[in-house]
């Protein structure tokens, strides 16, 4: 069933789905461990939304322990991926690899960018399981 | 018709080699090793000697015609090819002049092939100090990019080998220039952008007459590269050569998409030259290392040994590989990265990949090579990476975006990457490249290439410092 994107629901899927990835399990085995592995994926206005929504995931041995929109008060992730949602809607949509929009800087990274470098394809995985999601956009 | 090119009587006229018009070209004449791009020149010139070299840039400035020249066409991006430009093939200048068995020096034209060197330098018993794994490339076009070889990690770069060069210049000069000179430094690694070499006197070494050969496998990257850095640390070695291979394991999703996974095995091979009747202590030569096994010591001729990969490159040939499209993506990395860059690379490499191929590692020390222009990351110790593919025409788009991020992932780590191979930066990226040598490279091309005529459309150096 689809869910609209920025809904709790969404969220709730996405988590559903990262936990059900053996791609994703195995990829981030170490993701998160003796890390903080939280992460804040920022989706930045432009014209096709017109507030920005962040979607925070507590992230930790291949497994997903929380997925939820969050406001802008709430705590920090110790990652953020940020970028304009015309960026994330091409990815979601599997026109652009997660990984290509990482490395060329279309997708900006704050916080420990060689910790993230150093774990491309648990990140991938990642941004597959996010792509996965049946989404009413 | 060759007569119809206006221009084609009196570049014949200025010049004792031929002058081939389009009309006379083969297609290997069309692109290079890389079988990526595919232009087709004006003229193509075989020249005779440096005289005619000079007479066709002479010829070609005076007519705003680019020049570009081409060895063996083992490059993979816009070298050793010519889009309506004339192709400066310098095969036919393929000259040994003299050995100086004293000083341990040899005269060569630009042309020579590798090869053909090593075969006559074995009467003297004298080798090149560094010598690529393909012996059937040019000196002069491996001169123009840096040339790295299985002895790198003791004598640098060929560059860094070189005593004395004639060169000719954009502007139609022919200059003899030393390591003293800005121009030298300028020509070694320099994509061919300042001057054509026409001449260069290489130092030799003395070779002995055999190898004995250690091929050691490791199952940990980790171990291998420690390995590695002993190996080279302990100066008693000749020659160290590794690979990483695969060992297909089934499939799984990268992407959501099954693909055949590998895990992966570092091949280490550690080559030291003897004397016939005096041959090594392997117990002496192997303590301290920690393979997961020695599979094989082999014993064979130096020669043979400088020419060990031709059966696998007879291999990519018969499989009809060898006409696929190339793109290699080659990089030093500082050690402290490699092994986090290549867990990252090599599990989601698909091993089918490499069918006609293969993955290269070798350590390197960065301190042994002076070059200006061949760039490394800081620090002695280095790991060069090379992912070196042959993909069927039909395949590249779809595996384009891979090979891409393997080399954005290799620069965000702190690599420079190699640039025989495959190459696509755009005017930003090849500034990084070079860093603060980027300034001193465009103002040698504005001196000694004043026009811009000289192996165009690969570097944009005239884009301005």
């Amino acid at each position: 069933m689809a869910h609209a994107f920025g809904a709790p629901e969404w969220a709730a899927s996405l988590r559903d789905t990262i936990n059900g990835s053996s791609e994703y399990r195995n990829a981030a085995a170490q993701w998160g461990v003796g890390f903080d592995g939280s992460l804040l994926l920022v989706f930045e206005p432009d014209p096709g939304l017109d507030r920005p929504l962040r979607l925070r995931l507590g992230l930790a041995g291949g497994t997903c322990q929380s997925a939820e929109f969050v406001g802008e008060d709430a705590p920090s992730a110790a990652f953020t991926l940020r970028g304009p949602f015309v960026v994330w809607r091409s990815i979601l949509e599997r026109k652009t690899l997660a990984a290509t929009a990482i490395l060329t800087g279309k997708l900006r990274v704050e916080g420990d960018t060689m910790a993230l470098l150093r774990h491309t394809a648990a990140s991938r995985a990642l941004i597959h399981c996010v792509a996965s999601v049946d989404t009413a956009w | 018709m060759s007569s119809m090119d206006p221009l084609y009587e009196r570049l014949q006229a200025s010049v004792e080699g031929n002058v081939l018009t389009p009309d006379q070209f083969t297609n290997d004449l069309l692109t290079n090793f890389g079988q990526i791009h595919h232009w087709t020149p004006r003229f193509v010139v075989e020249p005779r000697h440096a005289t005619d070299v000079a007479a066709v840039v002479r010829f070609a400035r005076e007519h705003s015609i680019p020049v570009s020249t081409r060895g063996s066409a083992h490059s993979q991006s816009e070298l050793a090819i010519s889009d309506r430009g004339i192709l400066l093939a310098m095969r036919s200048m393929g000259e040994i002049h003299g050995v100086d068995a004293k000083r341990e020096t040899v005269d060569v034209s630009g042309g020579t092939v590798w090869r053909d060197l090593v075969h006559y330098l074995k009467r003297f018993g004298l080798a090149p100090r560094v010598l690529t794994n393909n012996l059937g490339v040019t000196i002069g076009g491996t001169l123009a990019i840096a040339g790295i070889g299985v002895a790198s990690f003791r004598y640098g770069t060929q560059g860094d080998n070189v005593e004395e060069l004639d060169v000719v210049t954009g502007a139609g000069e022919t200059v003899t220039c030393r390591p003293d000179d800005e121009l030298f430094w300028h020509v070694i690694a320099g994509l061919g952008q300042v001057g054509i070499v026409t001449r260069a006197r290489l130092k030799l070494r003395r070779a002995r007459a055999m190898t004995r050969t250690y091929y050691l496998l490791y199952d940990d990257v980790r171990r291998f590269l420690a390995d590695a850095k002993a190996a080279m640390d302990s100066g008693i070695w000749d020659h160290l050569e590794s690979w990483a291979s695969p060992s297909p394991q089934g499939t799984k999703p990268v992407a959501g998409r099954r693909q055949v996974f590998a895990r992966w095995f570092y091949p280490f091979h550690l080559t030291v030259e003897f004397d016939p009747g005096s041959p090594p202590d392997d117990r002496a030569l192997l303590g301290g290392l920690h393979p997961y096994e020695h599979l094989y010591t082999d014993d064979a001729p130096t020669i043979d040994f400088f020419e060990r990969l031709v059966p696998v490159f007879e291999l990519w040939r018969k499989a009809g590989t060898w006409e696929h499209v190339h793109p290699w993506m080659e990089v030093v990395l500082p050690y402290d990265t490699a092994a986090d860059y290549i867990d990252q690379v090599l599990p989601d490499l698909p091993p089918g990949m490499l069918i006609g191929g293969h993955t290269l590692l070798w350590p390197a020390k960065g301190g042994t090579s002076r070059s200006r222009l061949f760039m490394r990351p800081p620090g002695d110790d280095l790991v060069g990476f090379g992912i070196l593919p042959a993909i069927p025409p039909r395949y590249w788009p779809q595996v384009r975006p891979l090979l891409d991020n393997a080399s954005r992932l290799s620069i965000l780590m702190g690599g420079k990457r190699y640039l025989s191979g495959w190459i696509d930066f755009t005017p930003d990226e090849w500034r990084a490249h070079f860093a603060e040598r980027w300034a001193p490279f465009c103002a040698a091309k504005r001196r000694f290439d004043p026009d811009g005529i000289l192996n165009p459309g690969f570097v944009p150096l005239l884009g301005g410092a």
